[in-house]
Parts: C-alpha cells; sequence; structure tokens
C-alpha cells in the first residue's frame, strides 16, 4: 500500500517537472525568437511613444527571470490570460478550436485506422504479390504527398468541380451559429439538436479534410502494421499453428495479428497525437477554425500567453497517450505485468 | 455501418447539390479575408487595412473622404464645417437626431470623448493627432464644443485641410458610444478591454458575431441616421490561404475575395462571373539603404543605384496587381503630384558614378526582403542589375519581424520594403512619412518614420515641407510641393521608390455598387446585388 502511494507520488511528480520544463523552454524559446508581438499589435509604422506603451502593458520591460515566475504564479491561480489576437482568456479560446480539430482527428484516425490495418495485413500476407505492390504504392503515394497539395486538388476537384464537398470551413456560412455548442463536436451537436441541415452541411464540409488526413496516417498505418505482420508471420509459432491444421485466416487474425496488437496501439496513438496537434497544412487550405491554424498564427505574433497554453495542451495530450498505451501494454501483454 | 454512412452521406450530397443560382442570399454579402491581422476593432488600437475595413462600417466619422476624387469631401456626422479664415481652426455642424446602434443619441460630448481617449491612449490612432500637435495636456484647450459646434485649432501652425482629412478616418476619429463604452470600462481603461472585441458606433452596420480568424458578422443598424444599409448582414469569413478564396470566389460561396494573390488574381481576370478591381492605393514599394553607412552616405552612390532599377521590367513582370509604376513619394492625383521623372536602367551611367565615388569594383551588401511576393521577386530583380555593376547583394528573408525590426533600429544596410502614408489625400500625408525627418537623432527614436529608419535628413526639405502646409492658396502650395520633389531629386533620397501601392479586389459580377477605397475605408452600406 504505503510503496503504491509512493509510486503514485514520484509519478505525479515526474508529469509535474516534465510540464514545468516544457513551459520554462517554450517560454525561453518565445523570447528569443526574433518575433516582437509589439510590432504584431500596432503596425510598423507606429510612433515610438505607441511602441513603448504596448511594450509595458505587455510586462515585457521586465526581466525575463520575473515575467517567468509572474506568469507561473497567473496558472497556478489558473489564470492562462488572454490571448493578444482574439482579446479573449486564452482557455476559452482554446475551448471552442480544439474540438474542431479533435472531431477532424478523429475522424481521420477512423479513417487510417480502418483502411490502414487491413491493407496492411493483406499486404504482409500477400508478400511479394500484386496485391502487395499496389498496397505499397498507394501508401508511397500518400505518405510522400504533401497534405498541402492534396488539400488543394481535393478542393479543386470535388469542391471546385464536382459540388460533392461544402467548401472551407466548419459548416455552410449561413449555419454558423446555429447550433449552440454543447460538446463542441459540430456533428454531435447538431443531431443532438436535431438540426439536420446543420449535420448535412457540417458532413459535406469534413469527410474532404477528414479523407485526406485520412489517407496520410493510412499510409504510414498500413506500412507499420505490414512490417510488424512480416516480422509475425516469419516465426515458428505460426508454422506450427499451420501444421496442427488451423485454417490460414485463424492463423493470421487470432494468432498473428493478435501479437502485433501492442505495437501497433502505440502507433496510432501518436499517429492520433500527432493530428491532434493540428495538421496546421489542412487547417489552413480548409479555414479550419481549429488548434493547428490558431497555434500558428499565435505563433507567428509572437502571443506567448496562447503558445504556452498550447504547448502545455500538446504537452498533456502525448503524456496522456503514452500512459493510454503503457497500460494498453499491461493489459494486454501478460509479460509486462509485476509479478 | 460505414456503407450505410457512404450511402447516406451519398444521397445527401445528391439532395444539397447546388443549382444554378450562386450560394449566397441575395440579401447578405460574403466576404473572404484573412483575419490574421486582425487583433483588435477598438478604433484607437487597430492597425491596418482588415480592422479599418471594419470599423469603417460600425464606427461614423464626423467626414468621409471620396474614393475617386481624392480631394473631395462628404458630410458624415457632420452636417457642414467651416475653416476659419486664418486657417487655424475648423468647426463642424453636428447631425441632429444621429443616434448609435444602442439608441443612445449621438452627442458632441461624445465626439469629444472619443477624441480625446485617443489621444489619452497613445496608440496608433493617436499618431495622426500628435503630428499635428495635440497632446493629452493640451487637449482641451484645442479641442471644444458649444452645443452641436465643434470647434478643432490647430496647436501648431499647419493645412487646415490635412487636419480635415484626419476627421474622415476611423483610427484617428471615430465617434464611440461613451456612455456605452464606460459601461464595459475597467480599471480606468476607458473601455478598451470590451472594444477590443465589441463595438459602440453609429455607422451602417452593427457587429454581432467575432470569433477571432473565424467569423466576424456585421447586421444592419436599424439606428442608423442615413438610408439604412443595403445589406442585412455582411459576413466576413477568415480564408488565410488565396487558393481557397479563388475557388470560392469562382463557385459564387463568397462574393468578396480580398488580398488574393497575383497568380490566383490573374487566373479570375478570364472569368466573366467575376470582376476585378485594382485601384491605386496607399504607400509605395521601394529600395531603401540605410545612410549610416559610409557608403550609401555618399549621394553619387544613391544615384548610382537610382540608375540600377530595372524600373519598367519589374512594374510590367512583377508589380501588375501589387503596384503601378511610380517613382516620386507623392501619391498618383493628389495636390501637387509631379510625373515621373523617368529614370531606367542605366548600367554605364551607373558604373561611372560608383567609380567616382571610389568604387570602381562595386561592393558586397546585404538585402533584406520579406519571403513574400512581390518583395522577393523585386528584390531578386534588384539584385541582379546591381550585380552588372559589380555591387554583389546577398538577399536576406525573413518576415516582417525579421525585416523591418532591424530598419526600425537603424541597423541594415539596404531592404526592398512598402509603406509610406497617403491615406489621407494630401501629400503630407506622404512626406511626412518619406520625406521629412524632424530629428535625425538615433535617441530620437522616431521609428514610425520610414525616412527616419534610413537615417536621410535635409534641413531645407524639412523647412519647405513645413512652409507648404501653411500656403492658403491652392495653386501656390502646389507650386511649393512640386518644388519639394524636385529637391528631392537632386540631393538622391534614401527611399527610391518603384512603384506606388495597388489594391486588388475581386468580386462576384452581380455585386454592384462596391468601390475599393485607397484609404482602407471601403464603405459597405449601398453594396447590393444585382439578381
Amino acid at each position: 500500500m504505503q510503496t503504491r502511494l509512493w509510486n503514485g507520488l514520484t509519478f505525479l511528480g515526474s508529469i509535474a517537472v516534465t510540464l514545468l520544463g516544457l513551459l520554462l523552454l517554450t517560454f525561453v524559446i518565445g523570447r528569443v525568437m526574433p518575433i516582437d508581438p509589439v510590432l504584431a499589435i500596432i503596425g510598423d509604422e507606429a510612433s515610438q511613444q505607441a511602441y513603448d506603451r504596448v511594450y509595458q502593458q505587455l510586462g515585457l520591460d521586465q526581466p525575463i527571470y520575473i515575467q517567468f515566475l509572474r506568469y507561473m504564479s497567473e496558472i497556478l491561480h489558473g489564470d492562462f490570460g488572454t490571448a493578444l489576437l482574439t482579446g479573449k482568456p486564452v482557455i476559452e479560446d482554446i475551448a471552442r478550436v480544439f474540438p474542431a480539430t479533435v472531431e477532424l482527428a478523429t475522424l481521420s484516425i477512423l479513417i487510417g485506422v480502418g483502411l490502414g490495418v487491413p491493407l496492411g495485413v493483406l499486404a504482409a500476407v500477400r508478400r511479394g504479390k500484386l496485391t502487395d505492390h499496389v498496397v505499397r504504392f498507394l501508401s508511397l503515394i500518400f505518405y510522400s504527398t504533401p497534405v498541402f497539395w492534396l488539400g488543394l486538388i481535393g478542393l479543386i476537384v470535388f469542391y471546385a468541380k464536382l459540388g460533392w464537398s461544402g467548401g472551407t470551413g466548419r459548416v455552410e456560412i449561413f449555419y454558423t451559429g446555429i447550433v449552440q455548442p454543447i460538446t463542441g463536436f459540430l456533428l454531435i451537436d447538431s443531431a443532438i439538436t436535431k438540426n439536420w441541415d446543420v449535420f448535412w452541411s457540417a458532413a459535406r464540409n469534413i469527410w474532404l479534410p477528414a479523407t485526406i488526413l485520412g489517407l496520410s496516417s493510412m499510409a504510414y498505418i498500413s506500412r507499420m502494421t505490414r512490417s510488424f505482420m512480416l516480422e509475425q508471420l516469419g516465426q515458428e509459432y505460426v508454422l506450427t499453428a499451420r501444421i496442427k491444421g488451423l485454417s490460414r485466416s485463424e492463423v493470421i487474425w487470432r494468432h498473428a495479428f493478435l501479437n502485433i496488437r501492442v505495437q501497433l496501439l502505440t502507433i496510432v496513438a501518436l499517429a492520433y497525437g500527432g493530428l491532434l496537434e493540428g495538421a496546421v497544412l489542412i487547417e489552413t487550405v480548409f479555414s479550419w477554425p481549429g488548434f493547428g491554424s490558431y497555434l500558428t498564427s499565435s505563433l507567428m505574433m509572437g502571443d506567448m500567453n496562447a503558445v504556452m497554453a498550447c504547448t502545455l495542451l500538446v504537452g498533456l495530450i502525448f503524456m496522456g497517450l503514452n500512459l493510454l498505451s503503457d497500460l494498453l501494454y499491461r493489459v494486454l501483454d501478460p509479460r509486462t505485468r509485476a509479478a | 455501418m460505414k456503407r450505410r454512412f457512404a450511402f447516406l452521406l451519398a444521397a445527401a450530397l445528391i439532395a444539397t447539390a447546388p443549382g444554378a443560382t450562386a450560394a449566397t442570399p441575395d440579401d447578405q454579402l460574403v466576404v473572404g479575408m484573412s483575419m490574421n491581422n486582425i487583433t483588435t476593432l477598438d478604433p484607437a488600437a487597430m492597425a491596418g487595412r482588415e480592422s479599418t475595413g471594419i470599423a469603417t462600417n460600425v464606427y461614423d466619422t464626423l467626414v468621409r473622404l471620396d474614393p475617386i476624387e481624392k480631394t473631395k469631401v462628404h458630410p458624415g456626422l457632420a452636417e457642414s464645417w467651416e475653416i476659419s479664415d486664418d486657417g487655424s481652426s475648423i468647426t463642424f455642424h453636428l447631425r441632429e437626431g444621429a443616434k448609435f446602434a444602442s439608441g443612445n443619441p449621438v452627442t458632441a460630448d461624445d465626439v469629444l470623448w472619443s477624441y480625446k481617449r485617443n489621444v489619452e491612449l497613445g496608440l496608433v490612432g493617436a499618431g495622426v493627432w500628435l503630428s499635428f500637435g495635440f497632446t493629452p495636456e493640451n487637449f482641451d484647450q484645442y479641442v471644444r464644443a458649444e452645443g452641436n459646434a465643434i470647434t478643432i485649432t490647430l496647436p501648431e501652425e499647419g493645412d487646415p485641410r490635412l487636419l480635415l482629412y484626419m476627421f474622415g478616418k476611423p483610427d484617428a476619429a471615430a465617434v464611440i458610444d461613451s456612455e456605452l463604452a464606460m459601461e464595459h470600462a475597467s480599471d480606468g481603461d476607458k473601455g478598451q478591454g470590451w472594444l477590443t472585441t465589441n463595438t459602440a458606433g453609429s455607422g451602417p452596420f452593427k457587429l454581432t458575431n467575432f470569433t477571432a480568424n473565424d467569423v466576424i458578422v456585421l447586421e444592419r443598424n436599424e439606428n442608423y441616421w442615413d438610408d439604412p444599409a443595403s445589406m442585412t448582414r455582411v459576413i466576413f469569413r477568415h480564408m488565410p490561404e488565396s487558393q481557397t478564396k479563388r475557388l470560392m470566389l469562382e463557385r459564387g460561396d463568397i462574393d468578396v475575395g480580398l488580398g488574393l494573390s497575383v497568380p490566383d488574381i490573374n487566373a479570375l481576370s478570364s472569368n466573366s462571373d467575376v470582376e476585378v478591381q485594382p485601384v491605386p492605393g496607399a504607400g509605395f514599394y521601394y529600395l531603401g539603404v540605410s545612410m549610416k553607412d559610409e557608403r550609401f552616405a555618399n549621394p553619387k552612390v544613391r544615384e548610382a543605384l537610382r540608375y540600377l532599377i530595372d524600373y519598367d521590367g519589374i512594374n510590367a513582370t512583377i508589380m501588375p496587381n501589387y503596384g503601378v509604376e511610380r517613382q516620386r513619394p507623392v501619391a498618383l492625383g493628389v495636390l501637387g503630384a509631379l510625373e515621373d521623372p523617368g529614370y531606367a536602367l542605366d548600367v554605364e551611367k551607373a558604373k561611372a558614378l560608383l567609380a567616382e565615388a571610389g568604387y570602381p569594383d562595386g561592393f558586397e551588401v546585404e538585402l533584406l526582403a520579406l519571403n513574400e511576393a512581390p518583395f522577393l521577386d523585386a528584390a531578386t530583380a534588384i539584385q541582379g542589375t546591381l550585380a552588372q555593376a559589380g555591387i554583389r547583394a546577398n538577399i536576406v528573408t525573413g518576415n516582417g519581424n525579421q525585416v523591418y525590426g532591424p530598419m526600425r533600429e537603424r541597423n541594415f544596410e539596404m531592404i526592398v520594403g512598402r509603406g509610406g502614408g497617403g491615406q489621407e489625400p494630401h501629400p503630407h500625408s506622404n512626406l511626412r512619412a518619406m520625406v521629412v525627418n524632424p530629428d535625425n537623432s538615433d535617441d530620437a527614436g522616431l521609428s514610425g518614420v520610414i525616412v527616419w529608419r534610413t537615417s536621410f535628413y535635409d534641413e531645407e526639405l524639412n523647412a519647405m515641407a513645413a512652409e507648404a502646409l501653411t500656403i492658403r492658396d491652392t495653386e501656390k502650395q502646389a507650386d511649393a510641393y512640386e518644388a519639394i520633389q524636385q529637391r528631392l531629386e537632386e540631393v538622391v533620397p534614401a527611399l527610391l521608390i518603384f512603384s506606388q501601392v495597388v489594391d486588388t479586389v475581386v468580386f462576384r459580377s452581380d455585386v454592384e455598387d462596391y468601390q475599393n477605397h485607397y484609404g482602407w475605408t471601403t464603405r459597405l452600406e449601398e453594396v447590393h446585388k444585382d439578381r
């Protein structure tokens, strides 16, 4: 019991230290970056008086360690400050932009896993045959084509030419603001409130960016699945199982695939984390009001309050995902359980 | 499950497939633009064209500047005005019965409160006030109201018409609903926090939704004192990517596109569904040098640079829709603006001048340029022509901070930049940015003044510009401005201009009465759709 408590405390301690380090690093980088938030606010041709005034308002005249300590004490009071770009509390901003990205990332990862895993298994089983080459070629294409370009081409074909996609943004302009956020996920919120026209508009807008992101994570997931599977299929237990008379599909799915679950989970979790950070390029092309574009525009402005809070969130996400895959390892792999 | 979803999706797509009609409603205007630079809608604090464009339609000013006939001034909240005979003051007569969107009456007190607030906050909007000599201390002495008459007296001798133009600029002179703003004030900020994302104006529209970097919605203000706006709503949507704006214009999902890149504008030029409207705007593209550098302190070297720019080539190939050829720091169409002197690329002449200056083999130099079109393209072209005379320019690119930052600190050698005033239709609007350097010491800290950044200083030009402001006879005043431009060519400025800025807007052909304004103050109340 004692040790368990102690383990829990050290675990929490290590998280706190990691986050503190992350904040410190971000803060220092933010201050040495050649970006002047004051100029971003007042424009290039403003007078020196205006410059000095805003410089003081932002507290930039204080030594950097004082700035950092002040920032830390505010955070501990739950105050993450106000964003320069929006004039609103950073927390409010993140609560607004993050769900948009989670929604997009979740759909994308579902597409990525739904296509990537079966294709990867298929390619491994048919190693060296035509199917394998086709799958590898496809994943190479989607892995190496920039999503930015795919996004623009997708818009030209499916939106401008065919009219199958609703264009940019989360929802058509006239449906903006009709549905009040409940969960922040527009598809879910509009379904709950039975605003079906909003739901369809949101669906029309999300499928294209989600598919493009999904295809690029499919490329990664299928390649990894294929190589994990090949490793398993070359092992003796597979041969043994076949000799014992198990069917081919049983061997593949019940034996080999079960053994790569754990590795696969780690890969998927990391891919998902990457998507949650915000696929900045896709968010830019599709004018998607998400976390990625928020973080980027804050960074471009040198808006440290927003950047720090975003960094903290990204740090927490990756820690959470790591923790999750650790736990799943223990659940799924008996060898890792402490005796 | 997946299959069923795909089926439903396909059904939905077919059901909502667009017909032949454009997608935007008849009574709403949809504008696509980048909102990356909209950090506040507080008129006194805002900088830049996007926020000015929105504030123009929400806040009133006493007068309005005509978008085409540059020297024409229309009534706004002021019904009429007169300039005193000695040119030292203007008296405005405030319109009776005007109301703010909140329903509060517009009073002379609101006007005075708004102006004083601006000067006291000392942010971007205060710049023009300060340039006339107004300060928080002397404000009450020079700005007074009696009933509905508001009298503004110039603290220092100057041109009352230039002062008049200031009252058409929302950043300097928007009239704010003082009662509403003070209801939301905190810590003595005069409502600055609240006004960042809310508005309190009397203009044709009112702000109903401000979601940073996503959407801004203006609705018709039913309390507006003049004819109500044609459109019930104007929706601005954040679209940072030019290609996206182009596609949405082609589909008719947005009515107006601002800030498209030139390749996209060129692609749209042949499309009969849209109209491309280029308008000469405020400011210039220039090659600037620092006269702290002994090489560029030498007028011979600056003159050599003058003959090492391929004006015709750059303007024909790089600048279309970004700028039009211009070589003088006075905007086309204002009082006293002279024709171009007609400089052209002349490598032999430049070589001779460099040899005279003691640089027969040229020299190495660092050339700063923003890493975007047209700056980088123009810098590359200039790099090529400089090389023909032996000047080896190494281009260093970066974002606005990295490029203009060192220039503001007077710590650079050479730069391709953009700027130079011109939001008021008066030659002084350009000269105070490009020519007049009131104090050339490093401690003066005039980093907002482009000419100060180059360390160019000419006592006589300063005197001539100050003198020109005091001439009441229009013809003589025009002569004075011509003389300034001629002298500038003789002394060779540190800012060699090759183009005047052009603002290009693209809109659907059924959008009527959209007239882009050179001073970023495009009014939307009369814009309607011909459907």
